[in-house]
């Protein structure tokens, strides 16, 4: 699951950790939790999702035989 | 024959036509001036100055002996460091790619040598086209030539810078949330972002693959034209490349804005992201120049930017922390801070929230092509405030998302980049045109009206 915007700090250097940031979470924590933070501001901005089933972009497309 | 640095892409090939100058001269005095500006404004990575005299030597033999390619032989290019020149360091300006040396020409080098044009050598950025103007990295950040203390905005900043300040009459930038049109902003010239798979991405480093866009920086509008004949094309080798016949972008510059239907988007910078008001102020006189021009302008309203800013900044995020996972994980170090923790944000995404992301985009792109119906071209704010002090990192952190180019990311359609004022203190404001998916023909011709009923391509810097 993504990190939310109120999960602790440490909640968040530990899933850093998990992901395979334990080098980042050693030597620049302060950056994780920042890079974490933005990743919930931009979520919050995005628009509610209308249909579940909406096709995303761009559609599976097979190549033309030639 | 003075002040050859100021020259357009077109006149300089006329005046090759009639022996007024020589592509020798030309390529001599800018690496003179190269050599005397950029020690200030590190525009530059990399000057390549053997290569392009030999060009410039091999130009001017073709030329005098009747063989002349087009129009941009022995035309001098700064092309930024995030594309490849065969036998050159592709940097991207970064710690992480020093010894990248590119194997390949990429598509758009491959077409521009094509063309003839000299390649002056590799433009600053900011770091992996992402990150912003960082003094930790191995190179320095770009300047702006109209205030060295301002930023010269990003990413492609030293196409913007070296354009600005004379150093070269065309470059080459990449646009992946707006990075040709934020500088073009900033330093006060133009930029062109195309249709998305206009120009082949082949050989240029990417940030975000469903985003990233090459494009012309000139200026002014015709010479945007010119370098968009040259680079613009199928390229099988590009899985996005788009097979569509390119016609002469530039052949509508001279028609005028009479009788063009434009779309106003006002709600960007009225009420979405309120734009400081001498922005403000110079959108509405370029409405009004359209007015005056004949163009018939009325009010379209698009989603809200701050949806269609955030579905493009989620994308990009997913899509760049693909690309950079691995050399996160294992050198955190080598990147800028303020790469570091962009490029880190996608990791706290999960598949489900792209996913989500580009179902919105398909809705969203639908809503612009929509737009068209109403209106031949849109104009909207480009950076909602003039550039800030390049060492003020609270500045450039509130004002580098407050801007209207990301969207036409998101959806594809070209855009344009274009002077239309001055601050009170003497920095550049810029407005955006959009276009219709591969009408760059009509876009260019709206901005050309503009720019010449304007004339605010002429400004230059007091550099």
């Amino acid at each position: 699951m993504p990190v939310k915007a109120n999960e602790s700090e440490l909640d968040v250097l530990a899933r850093a950790r998990k992901i395979g940031l334990a080098k980042a979470v050693h030597e620049f924590p302060d950056d994780v939790i920042a890079a974490a933070q933005a990743a919930a501001r931009t979520r919050s901005a995005l628009p509610e999702t209308n249909d579940p089933a909406d096709e995303p972009w761009p559609p599976m497309r097979m190549r033309t035989p030639s | 024959m003075t002040d050859v640095h100021w020259l357009t892409a077109g006149e300089i090939g006329s005046a090759y036509v009639a022996r007024r100058l020589s592509p020798v001269e030309l390529t001599q005095s800018l690496l003179n001036r190269i050599s005397v500006l950029d020690p200030q404004l590190n525009a530059f990575i990399r000057v390549d100055v053997e290569a392009a005299l030999n060009a410039a030597r091999d130009a001017e033999k073709d030329i005098v002996a009747g063989r002349a390619r087009g129009p941009l032989h022995g035309v001098p290019v700064g092309i930024k460091d995030i594309i490849d020149v065969a036998g050159l360091p592709t940097t991207c300006h970064s710690k992480i790619l020093l010894d990248n040396i590119a194997a390949e020409d990429a598509a758009v080098i491959s077409r521009l040598r094509a063309a003839g044009v000299i390649l002056l050598g590799k433009l600053s950025l900011h770091e992996f086209a992402t990150g912003g103007p960082s003094f930790d990295l191995p190179f320095p950040p770009a300047r702006n030539p109209w205030n060295i203390a301002h930023h010269p905005g990003g990413s492609s900043s030293g196409s913007g810078a070296a354009l600005a300040a004379g150093l070269v009459p065309l470059a080459l930038g990449t646009d992946t949330g707006g990075s040709v049109r934020n500088p073009a902003a900033a330093c006060g010239i133009v930029g062109l972002k195309p249709t998305y798979g206009l120009v082949s991405r082949r050989g240029v480093f990417p940030l975000a693959f469903t985003l990233d866009h090459i494009g012309p920086m000139a200026r002014c509008v015709g010479d945007a034209a010119l370098l968009l004949d040259a680079i613009a094309g199928h390229d099988a080798r590009d899985p996005g490349s788009v097979p569509v016949s390119c016609s002469r972008f530039g052949a509508d510059l001279e028609r005028g804005a009479r009788g063009l239907r434009i779309g106003f988007v006002r709600h960007f910078h009225e009420t979405d992201l309120p734009a400081d008001p001498e922005v403000a102020a110079a959108l509405d006189d370029v409405f009004r120049v359209f007015t005056q021009e004949g163009a018939e302008v009325r009010t379209i309203t698009l989603p809200p930017l701050r949806e269609l800013s955030a579905v493009q900044r989620l994308i990009m995020q997913a899509e760049s922390w693909a690309i950079h996972a691995s050399w996160l994980r294992e050198r955190p170090g080598d990147y800028a801070r303020a790469t570091r923790r962009k490029l880190m944000i996608g990791a706290f995404h999960s598949a489900a929230d792209y996913v989500h992301a580009q179902q919105h985009r398909l809705q969203m792109i639908a809503a612009v092509d929509d737009a068209f119906r109403d209106a031949d071209v849109l104009l909207t704010a480009n950076a909602m405030d003039p550039a800030c002090r390049i060492d003020d990192e609270d500045a450039l952190a509130r004002t580098y998302p407050r801007q209207a180019r990301s969207p036409f990311n998101l959806t594809g359609h070209p855009a344009i980049a274009l002077m239309c004022g001055l601050t009170r203190t003497g920095l550049p404001l810029s407005a955006q045109l959009v276009g219709r998916a591969h009408d760059e023909v009509t876009l260019l011709r709206a901005a050309a009206a503009y720019e010449r009923a304007s004339g605010w391509h002429r400004q230059r810097p007091p550099i």
